[in-house]
């Protein structure tokens, strides 16, 4: 599989120019928040800053609470993600191990309520929290959120079982566990990495909502996420985009991040069931 | 080690069997038992709310009155929907945006699935950086084409006119057709990476002794292409590509973002459409309604990807 000089040079400059292509509107995100405000309007446009600012950073700390809608992200997709973990840990494990009447057909519905589209389930959810009173509250997007994570994470988890060898429970009953102590002290410590695995993507799951952030919380702007902040001050500030780029970048952050951490496993889960 | 010999003993020396969940014979109750907080949480958050959006698709009923009292039971919903053009058009718009996107994002999924599949040095960064806007946030993606697209001081705009290939700005996100344009764009830009990390894990599990079989027949580049590398990520293409068309077609944010599904309903998909008709015009049975055909069509859909999958699902 030798190449010549020739063919290895032309493959870097196909692959630089693609990643350059493909990723420069990030770099143009990047570039914009370190822009002064005064450059916004001239053009041309400046590609590389000769003078940097992180005036645009401060500015929008300073005007818009970003830190408190940060924080209501955070605690959502914290709480979302523990419930649904929670729940799904056990039916993963229930689903993976045990041929039980009818919990094939649990676990059919669980798959095929990945798909849900949320436009829909939004209506009656709408309702509901209305006569419950929670329309403004946080706590009406830790439910909504764990509409979407349980059922991925139900699928997740049970694709990690099933690679834990049930041997080892078996053992683990000899020696005087019962299955519940089995699935606690042997089953979940060997499936951390997925256990982590799912409980990350959980968390960008609900951070990355946006239709229930917006339509649950939108008249209450102490509730709001970083994603409907966000969103909002493309309404207001219209042109400060320097301003506008460095809310995204810092609200996007956390995700790209997890992302890096989660794409093995991501990959592995897709394409589960289909690549044997 | 005393607790396990205690533990065995107990069982061993029991006269009378007592009852215990954790008897074997009571294997079902325990797998129903661990199934129960999830079946209770998913009846309360998905199950009784798509009955009651069948219910509510069944009644006209606006917000004023949601909750307090019903509506009698009437077709009026679907007979309305089926004869309005905006429905039409929006069931035409989803097709095409889904058909588009799903074109443009398989074949920069795969050409990028390729190109990072070579051996060369730093092919671990490239793959990163590939994948990369897969991890933006679709809030986030919305919002930075926006900024490129801006109409007055757009990127894109700028470089458009100093190139000479328009001569004038283009107002893109209230033109029709550039709208859908931007749309496309963008949703192929946070789609692509998708398609190329699931091809690149088909590709990684096509036996390399198989290319090296071929050259030594004297197979060329695209031959090889042809008949080991597309063959060998039939697996992988169907799951992918039902995944990615699902996510536009019941995509929000980008789309609601960018254009709310204007101008004139040219970027309004089926999804926006139930939307706007429940949150912005209020009408709860009638956005209920289109809701409903949407989730018909997503099982549907779904369907066929629990079928193809060679295995079965347990």
């Amino acid at each position: 599989m030798a190449r010549s000089r020739t063919e290895s040079a032309m493959l870097y400059a196909v692959v630089i120019a693609v990643i350059i292509v493909l990723i420069f509107p990030l770099y143009w995100m990047f570039n914009t928040s370190l822009a002064p405000s005064t450059q916004l309007r001239r053009f041309p446009p400046v590609f590389i800053q000769p003078e940097p600012t992180v005036a645009a950073y401060q500015q929008i700390f300073a005007e818009r609470p970003i830190g408190l809608w940060l924080r209501n992200s955070a605690a959502v997709a914290l709480s979302s993600t523990a419930l649904s973990m929670f729940v799904s840990v056990l039916a993963g494990y229930s689903i993976s191990r045990i041929r039980a009447r009818g919990s094939q057909a649990v676990g059919l519905f669980f798959l095929m309520s990945r798909m849900l589209p949320s436009t829909l389930i939004i209506i009656p959810l709408f309702v509901s929290f209305r006569q419950l009173q929670l329309i403004g509250d946080l706590k009406s997007l830790v439910l909504a959120h764990a509409t979407f994570i349980t059922p991925f994470a139900v699928w997740m988890l049970k694709g990690y079982f099933d690679t834990i060898p049930a041997e080892l429970e078996d053992a683990a009953m000899i020696d005087g566990c019962n299955p519940l102590s089995a699935l606690l002290r042997v089953v979940l410590p060997l499936s951390a990495p997925g256990l982590a695995a799912t409980t990350l993507y959980g968390f960008v799951l609900s951070w990355n909502d946006y239709v229930f952030a917006r339509t649950f919380l939108v008249a209450n702007q102490k509730a709001w996420t970083v994603n409907v902040g966000v969103a909002s001050l493309k309404g207001e500030y219209l042109t400060e985009w320097n301003e506008i780029m460095a809310g995204s970048l810092i609200a996007m952050l956390p995700i790209v991040l997890a992302y890096l951490f989660l794409e093995r496993f991501l990959v592995s889960g897709l394409t589960a069931g289909s690549s044997k | 080690m005393t607790s396990q010999a205690s533990g065995r003993g107990e069982r061993l020396g029991a006269a009378a069997p007592r009852w215990s969940l954790w008897n074997p014979a009571n294997r079902s109750l325990f797998a129903y038992l661990l199934l129960l907080p999830a079946v209770v949480l998913t009846a309360a958050i998905i199950v009784y709310p798509i009955l009651s959006a069948i219910d509510l698709s069944f009644q006209r009923i606006k917000i004023a009155k949601l909750g307090r009292s019903r509506a009698p039971w009437t077709l009026r919903n679907y007979e309305e929907l089926f004869q309005s053009p905006e429905f039409l058009q929006a069931i035409w718009v989803t097709i095409t945006l889904v058909a588009a996107v799903t074109l443009l994002s398989y074949i920069i999924g795969l050409g990028t699935a390729v190109l990072v599949n070579q051996r060369f040095a730093g092919r671990r960064a490239a793959r990163v950086l590939v994948a990369v806007p897969w991890a933006v946030p679709s809030v986030m993606a919305a919002v930075i084409w926006w900024w490129l697209f801006d109409s007055s001081f757009g990127l894109i705009n700028w470089a458009l006119v100093r190139s000479g290939l328009s001569s004038q700005m283009i107002p893109w996100l209230s033109t029709q057709g550039a709208a859908f344009f931007v749309i496309v764009v963008v949703m192929v830009w946070k789609g692509y990476p998708f398609i190329s990390v699931i091809m690149l894990a088909g590709l990684q599990s096509i036996p390399l002794e198989l290319y090296d079989a071929a050259k030594v027949d004297g197979a060329n580049g695209w031959n090889r292409f042809r008949f080991i590398t597309l063959p060998g990520l039939r697996s992988v293409r169907g799951i992918a590509l039902i995944l990615i068309m699902l996510w536009v077609f019941r995509d929000f944010p980008i789309i609601y973002i960018l254009t709310g599904g204007g101008p004139q309903n040219s970027t309004q998909t089926l999804a926006i459409m139930t939307y706007q008709e429940a949150f912005k015009f209020h009408d709860f049975g009638y956005a209920a309604a289109i809701g409903v055909i949407t989730l018909i069509i997503s099982v549907i859909a779904s369907w066929f990807m629990v079928r193809r999958s060679d295995q079965p699902i347990y």
